[in-house]
């Protein structure tokens, strides 16, 4: 970047402002988006631990080895395997980053008429105003979301009209070439009055590269998303990302997020419950063990009167793992009759491992119901002797103890094939546990 | 089968350092069932916790020799897969845990361990309901997570169940009978006399000889702070009915 800068940059900023080039083919409002973007976050850099937020996730790794945005790689469909959900689906994959028409086959071709889904790439290039609207009006606080904005390179866009319905499942799979670079996208999912739709994102990958990811969601009144990410980057891997929903009078999210692998994750889910009678229920689990940190962070804002949040986070922590949940519900003074219950589960498997659980209740209003409750645990020695008892070896029944303790937050999602693909992935993920 | 010698056993830590079994000497042979009775406190359950290999007791003196091995030096779950089993007095809940998965789980750990191949899905559920044929239980427990908001009743037939899946040498009933109704009793006897056999032994921990009128025991023990102090045939649990524990309270108190 030639320009002069008239604020003080941040070192761990220089080497993202360096990797910035503008590109002369997007519109003019989406380049000064950027400019505006990464000149926020080279003057803020990274988001400090002493920021609430961060307080539980370091991100001093990337500062000491950056990893600005690369090259693309070239993908071979294999890297898919194992990782997509099966059955039917309408599926999109951003591999490095980038909308794949290779790996993605059918994707955008089969929805419904009346639904837009594909590229954030093709949706800038039809210049669609809703596309528009939504990220350049969308204020999204924290320096890793202006990074994004000014580097993301892709994303996918689900726009429904009203009364859509898309019975199948929306598939998104981020893959990761391993190349050392961030990986930055952005999307957008529009559900217009009533419609319905089911998105499963999945994260995947191998070596070191970061992914940053950003998810803006406004659902119109009476619209029904439900949104399920399930994060397995690989094992050198950080990932961090950027939930932001709206939802319209009577609108509903069901939300899962589950953290299974990376070195880093960091999910964080901000829902606005900006209409009457909306209802949130976001449910999710970490697992994690060897030096993993994991982090899922949620605010979830009752800005209307009648709306009503469910939420159930369990964490598992092994080895020298580091699990973190930090949850925060508001509910503003008119937004009366809110009814809002949050629980964190956890278990420590191990002296060495650490589970912070933060809940934070800010409520405003009167006539409200709200409550939360966290433990964090061992293991049932009576459940383990039972199992143990029945013959079922020492190592097996630990594992079957935390299957059972994580499956119950796979069961608010209604779909029995999609709950199944979940808790597959768990058992997995279990079976390469190391304690 | 089993043979426990002068078994003295205390808490392993906390407590006042007190014996709760003080020098128990039993011996089971294979094709025997074997009633142990006594008054609420005499140790019956710390007995068949050590037998299973509960953590939390310390065996200060004597052995337990099971099938000419070292009990004592077996970890819990290979016990199991040798053949022990133990009905316990306060099955436990285990949310998340599918009744179904965890049995099956548990039948084919000792089928690996006899070198037996694994039952899939399918022979795993015809052996299910050819055993809860013939327990007479229905099928209404399976899919749901053990014992979780099972009545006293479900947990006793379920651990029943566990038993007649597991076929197991040793059967350890830990007050099973307790608190059950008539019908549920019958299944508990039921479960019994259908894994009685000549190289299998069962040995009964009973409160009350109402379970007794159902399942003739070959031999009956009582009891009482930490030791047997008679063991008879089946006529002393009705002398035991007919007489209470108090009798033998002072027959223990004469002889030491
Ligand atoms: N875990 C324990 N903690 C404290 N006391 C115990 C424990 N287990 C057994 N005891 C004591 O040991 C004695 C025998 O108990 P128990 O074996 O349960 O007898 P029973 O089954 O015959 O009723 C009782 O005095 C009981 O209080």
């Amino acid at each position: 970047m030639s320009a002069v800068l008239e604020f003080p940059v941040k070192p761990e900023a220089r080497p993202y402002l360096d990797a910035f080039a503008e590109n002369a083919g997007e519109p003019q409002w989406l380049r000064d988006l950027r400019r505006r973007s990464l000149n926020r976050f080279a003057e803020a850099g990274f988001p400090s631990r002493k920021s609430e937020n961060w307080r539980y996730f370091d991100l001093q790794p990337l500062a000491r080895e950056p990893l600005p945005p690369g090259r693309r790689a070239i993908f071979s469909a294999g890297v898919l395997a194992g990782v997509l959900l099966g059955g039917p689906t309408h599926r999109l994959v951003l591999a490095d980053a980038c909308f794949s028409p290779e790996l993605s086959a059918e994707a955008g071709r089969d929805v419904p008429g009346g639904a837009r889904f594909g590229s954030l790439g093709a949706a800038l290039v039809d210049q669609r105003e809703t596309v528009r609207a939504a990220i350049a009006d969308t204020a999204l606080a924290g320096p890793l979301a202006e990074l994004d904005a000014a580097f993301f390179s892709d994303g996918f866009v689900l726009d429904a009209a009203p009364g859509i319905e898309i019975g199948q499942p929306i598939e998104i799979v981020h893959v990761a070439s391993g190349a050392p670079a961030s990986l930055h996208t952005r999307s957008l999912i529009n559900l217009g009055e009533g419609s319905r739709a089911t998105i499963v994102e999945i994260c995947a990958g191998e070596g070191r590269y970061w992914r940053n990811d950003v998810v803006i969601a406004r659902l119109a009144p009476g619209a029904h998303l439900t949104r399920i990410v399930v994060v397995e980057e690989g094992a050198a891997a950080v990932h961090t990302a950027l939930f932001d929903a709206t939802l319209g009078k009577g609108a509903r999210l069901d939300g899962f997020c589950c953290l299974l692998g990376g070195s880093r994750a960091r999910q964080e889910w901000n829902v606005r419950l900006a209409g009457e009678g909306a209802t949130c229920r976001l449910d999710g689990a970490f697992l994690v063990s060897g030096d993993d940190e994991a982090n899922i962070v949620t605010a979830i804002d009752h800005a209307a009167p009648g709306g009503q949040t469910r939420e159930l986070i369990k964490g598992v922590a092994a080895g020298r793992g580091h699990g973190a949940f930090q949850g925060r519900i508001a509910v503003r003074e008119h937004a009366q009759k809110s009814d809002a219950q949050q629980t964190s589960r956890n278990l420590i498997l191990g002296r060495r491992a650490v589970i912070d659980t933060k809940p934070e209740l800010e409520i405003l209003a009167d006539d409200v119901k709200c409550s939360h409750g966290a433990s964090v645990g061992d293991l049932d020695a009576a459940a383990l002797f039972y199992l143990r008892s029945r013959g079922i070896p020492a190592q097996a029944a630990r594992r079957m103890l935390i299957e059972g303790f994580l499956r119950e937050a796979a069961d608010g999602i209604a779909d029995a094939a999609l709950r199944d693909y979940l808790l597959r992935r768990l058992a997995l993920r279990l079976g390469r546990l190391e304690e | 089968m089993l043979e426990i010698t002068n078994l003295h056993v205390r808490l392993a830590d906390g407590g006042d350092g007190r014996e709760i079994l003080k020098g128990i000497d039993l011996r089971v042979a294979a094709g025997e069932v074997h009633a142990i009775m006594g008054p609420n406190g005499s140790g019956k359950s710390t007995l068949a916790a050590v037998l299973a290999g509960r953590d939390g007791y310390e065996v200060i003196e004597g052995s337990v020799r099971y099938q000419g091995r070292d009990l004592l030096q077996m970890p819990a779950d290979e016990r199991a897969r040798e053949g022990l089993f133990l009905a316990f007095q306060y099955p436990v809940e285990i949310p998340g845990v599918n009744n179904t998965y965890f049995l099956r789980a548990a039948v084919n750990a000792g089928r690996r361990h006899r070198g037996e191949p694994e039952l899939d899905a399918g022979q795993f559920l015809r052996l299910v309901r050819a055993k809860l044929k013939l327990l007479d239980i229905g099928e209404d427990l399976l899919q749901r997570p053990v014992n979780v908001g099972f009545s006293g009743g479900e947990k006793k037939r379920n651990e029943i169940f566990q038993m007649a899946m597991l076929e197991p040498k040793l059967a350890i009933l830990d007050e099973t009978d307790s608190g059950l109704d008539i019908d549920a009793l019958r299944i508990v006897a039921k479960g019994v006399n259908e894994l009685r056999s000549p190289d299998r032994a069962i040995v009964l921990i009973t409160h009350y000889q109402r379970l007794l009128q159902y399942v003739e025991p070959d031999h009956v023990h009582v009891l009482q702070d930490g030791r047997i102090v008679q063991s008879g045939d089946k006529a002393l649990a009705a002398e035991l009915e007919r007489r209470g524990y108090g009798a033998f309270e002072e027959a223990a108190g004469s002889a030491a």
